[in-house]
């Protein structure tokens, strides 16, 4: 029912030069694989499709699929901003999305191995040992100990950006507590709520058996001796940012959402508490970082965690998903050295790349980033969420001498990347009622387990909603976009 | 000397740990974790042990991050208070500080604690934590002398400590930096050995910070309290305990419970209790000398 006046959802999209744009190819053709869904979305006029956008995000706050920034002084629940136009991934480049994910995590869990028992990689010099010791999260607790199936990383978050060259690099290893892939699932139950008819036009592999896949992998790794395990996520708490994330995946996976003093340790078992008396728990998917878990072994005014849970895991009586002691192999400064990693444990190359990193903690590097700042991001070596990062050519002059200051003073914890173009990809503006370009990265997650490599078909497609800016996390103002990976 | 047999003198202990634990507001669930028990190894064995808390709850055994046996209380109940007291026989062997071989090419000596591989087995206590960072403004106090070996070093280092610090309580907490200490000049065991391993560290020698008993009756510092001394890790030697509280190698006299990167690894007594109000900690040791054989 259109008049003169109405829009079609891209009429004013506006592709700028030197950016890859996943949907438009630089001669404005669209892309094959998005030809039907423009077909399909551009019979229709923005109004449309403002109107189905709004009660998708109204869904999204009615099931308080919600999150909260940390610092963030009305500390209101916000909804992770999501559009109803989806990114897609045809099958070819999902086979290397995938095969790097496994890859990069397979050579991270051999390293975690190494740098608890032998350490061989760096008695070959392969990696500085100035990286483990000076790493907060190497922790000598963990050595020698064996966790079932030899797996550390269960659960990794792989970040990876496609460049304006068209290739895809990782930015960077989440292999602690990612979190997202509540997101993932939620974005396509609203997309399939909202726009049913489009999925009859693509063969898209479901997301919704990730919780599926977790539960096979928690059941897989319990302690030697169990038959039937109980499994169990811990949470924080409500207050954390990610809780609705802890609940949504606790109740997929038919599982108790558990905290800290919901668990008792007594004689090195763990137990939950319950109406019917204690239960034995096995298996603990925990989203609380290594040093709350235990106050007995970690930091001691936390009452996060659980007293007496480390003393029972390292005994073999409880698994604990990931195992304590990963963030040595995420942190920033060993991530220049995964391709190393990679081909010293499997003999490969690397299958997904990595981007250039100039470690400020050695001197002519250090030199070359203080010289070239403004081509440069600066990243601190062990914060998450997108905290701390500067980028060199958003930065005026004063800010500059000040980032530089803080460098010097403390060379160790910053590491420097040239500044990545990240791709961008149509996206709708609620602001400006319109789709944009805006930058995207993915984050991939890969689940290892006994016997057992699965990486979730799909992943979290991070967009950077504000013009321009390349930081995509949740935390900044990210918002996010269903991603689809065609099948065949 | 042929037909010599070396025989090794043995001394048996008894020693008591007790602590009162009281909490003005009560408690409605509480954990505590005991780090009292002493190791078995080379030199010493724990022949008998015995826990007692007056809360009526399980004295668990478990085994720390570390490796180091511990004892766990849980109370399910409101409580205001525990008692605890473990009683420990202990046969320790006669340690002759002396038994090895001073190096004769201390070039070698000093490669070796270089070398990758050295550095890399020993991380752990090369790590250089909050309590044994030597401040810049104190790296020249003491200085190793490139022309004795890492033994003799160390040896002057224990004796610097014991001159350098006098022995007073009360004056330090668990909580001191130690560029205090070094200023104040006092402290108590821990403060002298958190010294001796931060300036040990910081020359490139593996250092541990030990907490144990002190056989009493010596007129030694800390007899009635827990110890803390330091072990060095001398290159083809090995872990040689060194105790700048009283200016001596480690000896029979030195029972070990543990040993960890500095205090933070060995607090005797760690507890988890949910309350507001404040609390109270006493606890005593008592070692004594059973017999000789």
């Amino acid at each position: 029912m259109g008049t003169a006046i109405d829009k079609t959802i891209f009429s004013s999209y506006v592709r700028k030069e030197g950016l890859f744009d996943e949907v438009f190819q630089s001669d404005g053709e669209v892309k094959s694989v998005y030809q039907k869904l423009l077909d399909l979305y551009g019979s229709r006029t923005i109004e449309d499709y403002v109107s189905l956008n709004n009660k998708a995000k109204s869904s999204f706050f009615n099931q308080g699929i919600t999150f909260q920034v940390y610092g963030d002084k009305q500390s209101q629940e916000k909804i992770f901003p999501f559009d109803l136009f989806p990114r897609i991934i045809d099958s070819a480049e999902w086979e290397t999305i995938e095969k790097g994910a496994i890859q990069r995590s397979l050579a991270l869990n051999h390293f975690l191995w190494d740098v608890y028992h032998d350490k061989k990689i760096i008695k070959d010099n392969i990696v500085p040992i100035e990286l483990l010791s000076s790493s907060p999260n190497y922790l000598h607790q963990m050595m020698d100990v064996d966790p079932p199936s030899k797996v550390y990383n269960h659960i990794s978050g792989t970040d990876i950006i496609k460049h304006s060259d068209g290739d895809y690099y990782v930015l960077e290893d989440n292999i602690r507590c990612p979190s997202g892939v509540s997101y993932v699932i939620c974005n396509r139950t609203a997309l399939k709520r909202a726009l049913f008819g489009v999925f009859n036009h693509y063969q898209t592999y479901t997301v919704t058996d990730y919780a599926e896949n977790l539960l096979n992998l928690l059941e897989s790794v319990k302690p030697p001796g169990v038959d039937a395990p109980v499994c169990v996520v811990i949470t924080p708490g409500m207050f954390n940012s990610a809780y609705y994330e802890h609940s949504y995946l606790a109740k997929a996976m038919g599982v108790e959402l558990v905290e800290g003093r919901d668990l008792f340790v007594e004689n090195d078992f763990v137990y939950m508490k319950t109406t019917q008396g204690p239960v034995r728990v096995d298996v603990v998917y925990r989203r609380i970082d290594d040093l709350f878990i235990d106050p007995m072994e970690f930091h001691p005014d936390s009452t996060l965690g659980v007293p007496g849970l480390f003393a029972a895991y390292k005994k073999g009586n409880v698994t604990l998903a990931n195992a304590p002691g990963t963030g040595v192999a995420d942190d920033k400064a060993i991530y220049t050295y995964v391709p190393d990693i990679i081909k010293y444990y499997l003999g490969e190359e690397p299958i997904l790349k990595n981007v250039h990193t100039y470690h400020c903690s050695r001197p002519d590097e250090l030199k070359y980033v203080l010289e070239n700042i403004k081509d440069l991001v600066i990243k601190p070596v062990d914060e998450a969420g997108g905290y701390g990062i500067s980028i060199g050519n958003k930065l005026t002059k004063e800010e500059i001498e000040k980032v530089k200051a803080v460098v010097k003073a403390n060379p160790r914890k910053y590491v420097a990347q040239p500044i990545m173009s990240l791709s961008v990809h149509p996206t709708y503006i609620d602001q400006k009622e319109s789709f944009e370009q805006r930058h995207v990265d993915l984050r991939t997650f890969t689940v290892l387990g006994h016997d057992q490599q699965f990486v979730l078909k799909g992943g979290l497609t991070r967009v950077a909603l504000k013009e321009g800016n390349l930081i995509v996390n949740s935390s900044q103002g990210g918002g996010s976009k269903d991603t689809w990976v065609l099948k065949q | 000397m042929a037909g010599l047999k070396c025989r090794y003198m043995s001394y048996e202990y008894e020693i008591d740990y007790d602590t009162q634990n009281s909490y003005e507001k009560g408690l409605n669930e509480a954990f505590w974790q005991f780090l009292v028990i002493p190791e078995d190894n080379e030199t010493q064995e724990v022949s008998y042990w015995h826990f007692e808390n007056d809360l009526g709850e399980r004295n668990s055994v478990s085994i720390n991050g570390l490796g180091f046996k511990t004892v766990q209380v849980r109370s399910k109940k409101q409580v205001d208070h525990i008692n605890f007291n473990a009683h420990f026989k202990v046969v320790k062997k006669e340690i002759n500080p002396f038994d090895f071989e001073l190096p004769s090419d201390l070039e070698a000596e000093r490669a070796h604690l270089n070398s990758l591989e050295f550095k890399v087995d020993h991380e752990p206590y090369l790590r250089k934590t909050r309590f044994t960072t030597l401040p810049e403004q104190h790296r020249s106090y003491f200085e190793f002398d490139r022309s004795i070996s890492i033994f003799e070093n160390l040896t002057h280092l224990n004796h610097w400590t014991f001159e350098h610090l006098y022995f007073k309580t009360g004056v330090t907490d668990v909580n001191t930096p130690l560029s205090e200490i070094i200023e104040k000049r006092h402290g108590v065991c821990q403060d002298f050995t958190h010294l001796f391993c931060a300036i040990a560290k910081y020359n490139g020698v593996p250092c541990r910070y030990v907490s144990g008993y002190l056989h009493q009756g010596h007129g030694f510092f800390g007899d009635s309290q827990m110890h803390a001394w330091a072990e060095a890790f001398v290159p083809n030697v090995g872990w040689i305990g060194f105790d700048p509280t009283n200016d001596l190698l480690a000896s029979h006299n030195h029972i070990k419970v543990c040993h960890g990167k500095d205090y933070t690894d060995c607090a005797p007594l760690k507890g988890v209790v949910y309350t507001h109000g404040a609390n109270e900690t006493k606890y005593s040791v008592f070692v004594k000398a059973a017999q000789q054989q």
